[in-house]
């Protein structure tokens, strides 16, 4: 199970992250993560999973020397990161955090947005455009002259991702950003990804436990006690029970009623909507 | 009846220029050791709602009354302490409510603030950490030192350490695993069943809370829009859409397989072991059935 998965078409890409060796830890004895080896290449979306506490936050955290690794090597974007290059890496990477109070700076919803715009140093007319966009892509342009602290939890997400996306950087993460948004507003953020997946110019890592999520991605890479316990797509983890059960997953619900079936040995695949299922089990009783 | 709202509303600074109604005219009853949901599209009113429920927001309209106290808009309120301990709230991220250097210490904080003796205090830690399946061994550990799950765990243990009778949560499983969150949901509906407390839950992830919740709240734009059992939703979940909500797809599932053979009206079955379960044996009959029938068509 521990086999490196290898993209046929994304493969061929440059690698835009490399962690080779990775460990860090508080305490040399009991290192949180240990010995990581990843190579993330341009334009792939990557689910990083994992029970609470494994270490996932920590892994992406590192990446940008938001937290210092204690071995191993880092390259991201082509620069190796070290105490000079921390500056070009943060440039490209935009990062959404779990808690989106924690990344709030603005008075208003605008100038919160505007403010990682203005750090780029785009021009006016280009800084007016994003927002226009980001905001209405993420339903928020009628928030704009708000108080972040009047937002309710899934608006201050939805501020959050804006902000993010809005200054385009190559690399996005997403530490469990939709953990406030419903279904509806957690299958237009994954549009938007998706769409920007389709541009070609971005990397998309997301931490995440939802099984949904999971399925957009390329391919997923889980996290059990401070290693890489497997590197898979998303096909294969939601087939694989010990892997679920070992990173505290649950599949998709039709995945899990197909198994349910199975199980009783009624064998069904993974219907793709309900109304499959229901034609697929009609036939089933004439068929005998 | 535990919480009764009658015609509330609640408008943010009221008296200001920047005023905004959060919630208007919701009449809502929540039945004592009930388990109730409440959902809603993101800024529908959910949050303000459970501030409604210990007075840490005053109605701007009509009555809001928690057991025997009755907080009236426009009236001097009673006496909040009452209430505070006995209606306990989880908000969204608990964790960040966490600040002493030891877990027990955290737990005991709120009770000693109502006038608990520190060896109650201590007692009641140990009853609210055992209550939400945590070690005892990590009440010695700085709260800053548990794992995301045990952090949010503890936190609302602290809450559960005041004793309340009603605890309203909001999104308590957000940002924790299927796993954990799983476990999260059925401690709550033990501490329902098993203790008769009444919980609240906010949440946008229904199809967790739905086999087990007795009732529904469903949010849109600060109104009450529906107000009633699991059982009535899943005969018409056209109202979640109205709510601007998708339909769970555990619901979606059971809903398709109740028309095609007939079962509306059924307690719905949410969970996908229950539905695979039901549609096994509805095979096996249909299959008996025809099987009878080859049968009859042999002997022609």
């Amino acid at each position: 199970m521990n086999q490196s998965y290898k993209d046929t078409e994304a493969g061929e890409e440059p690698a835009v992250i490399t962690l080779a060796g990775v460990s860090f830890g508080y305490d040399p004895e009991h290192p949180i993560l240990h010995d990581i080896n990843v190579s993330i290449p341009q334009g792939q979306w990557v689910s990083i999973v994992g029970p609470n506490g494994c270490g996932k936050s920590t892994l992406v955290k590192l990446l940008n020397a938001l937290l210092p690794k204690s071995a191993g090597e880092i390259t991201v974007c082509g620069h190796t990161l070290q105490e000079e290059t921390i500056g070009d890496i943060r440039q490209c990477i935009g990062m959404v955090f779990q808690n989106p109070d924690n990344q709030f700076i603005g008075q208003t919803v605008e100038e919160d947005i505007l403010f990682g715009l203005e750090g780029l140093c785009l021009p006016y007319e280009e800084m007016k455009q994003r927002l226009d966009l980001y905001t209405v892509k993420l339903g928020i342009d009628h928030l704009l002259s708000k108080h972040p602290g009047e937002l309710s939890g899934g608006q201050k997400q939805r501020v959050a991702l804006a902000s993010i996306l809005a200054m385009k950087p190559g690399i996005v993460i997403l530490d469990e950003a939709s953990s406030m948004l419903d279904e509806g507003s957690r299958d237009e953020l994954m549009g938007i990804l998706r769409d920007m997946q389709a541009e070609g110019a971005y990397t998309i890592l997301l931490i995440t436990h939802d099984p949904d999520e999971i399925l957009a991605s390329d391919r997923v890479l889980a996290l059990h006690g401070g290693s890489i316990a497997a590197d898979v797509p998303p096909a294969q983890l939601f087939r694989n029970e010990d892997l679920l059960e070992k990173c505290h997953l649950r599949e998709p619900y039709p995945w899990r009623l197909a198994r349910e079936l199975q199980n009783r040995g009624i064998t069904v695949d993974v219907p793709a909507s309900e109304k499959e299922l229901i034609d697929t089990l009609w036939p089933y009783n004439f068929s005998k | 009846m535990a919480i009764q709202l009658q015609q509330v509303s609640y408008t943010y600074a009221d008296r200001s220029m920047w005023k905004q109604t959060a919630l208007h005219g919701i009449n809502l009853n929540i039945a004592q050791g009930s388990l109730t949901g409440i959902a809603g599209a993101t800024g529908s009113g959910k949050s303000t709602l459970l501030q409604l429920f210990n007075g840490i927001l005053k109605p701007t309209e009509g009555t809001v009354q928690v057991f025997d106290i009755t907080i009236t808009a426009g009236e001097k309120s009673p006496k909040l302490l009452p209430l505070r301990r006995r209606v306990g709230l989880v908000f969204q991220f608990p964790e960040q409510q966490m600040f002493e250097d030891t877990v027990e210490k955290d737990l005991c904080f709120g009770p000693l603030n109502f006038g608990v003796s520190p060896e109650e205090a201590k007692e009641r830690a140990r009853k609210a950490m055992t209550d939400m399946g945590l070690d005892l061994a990590l009440l010695e550990r700085n709260p800053f030192r548990l794992s995301g799950g045990q952090m949010r765990k503890a936190a609302i243990a602290s809450v559960l350490a005041m004793d309340p009778d009603i605890v309203v949560l909001d999104e308590p499983t957000a940002t924790l695993d299927p796993v954990s969150r799983a476990e999260l949901i059925a401690l709550l509906e033990r501490l329902c069943r098993e203790q008769g407390r009444t919980i609240i839950i906010v949440t946008h992830r229904m199809d967790e809370l739905l086999p087990y919740a007795d009732s529904w709240a469903l949010l849109k734009d600060g109104g009450l829009a529906f107000q009633g059992s699991g059982q009535e939703l899943a005969a018409d979940p056209a109202i979640l859409e109205r709510c601007g909500l998708t339909v769970p797809q555990s619901l979606r599932y059971w809903q398709a397989v109740a028309q095609r053979f007939g079962l509306a009206g059924e307690k719905p079955l949410l969970t996908a072991e229950a539905l695979a379960e039901r549609i096994a044996a509805l095979l096996e009959e249909r299959k008996n059935a025809a099987g009878m029938e080859e049968k009859g068509n042999g002997h022609e």
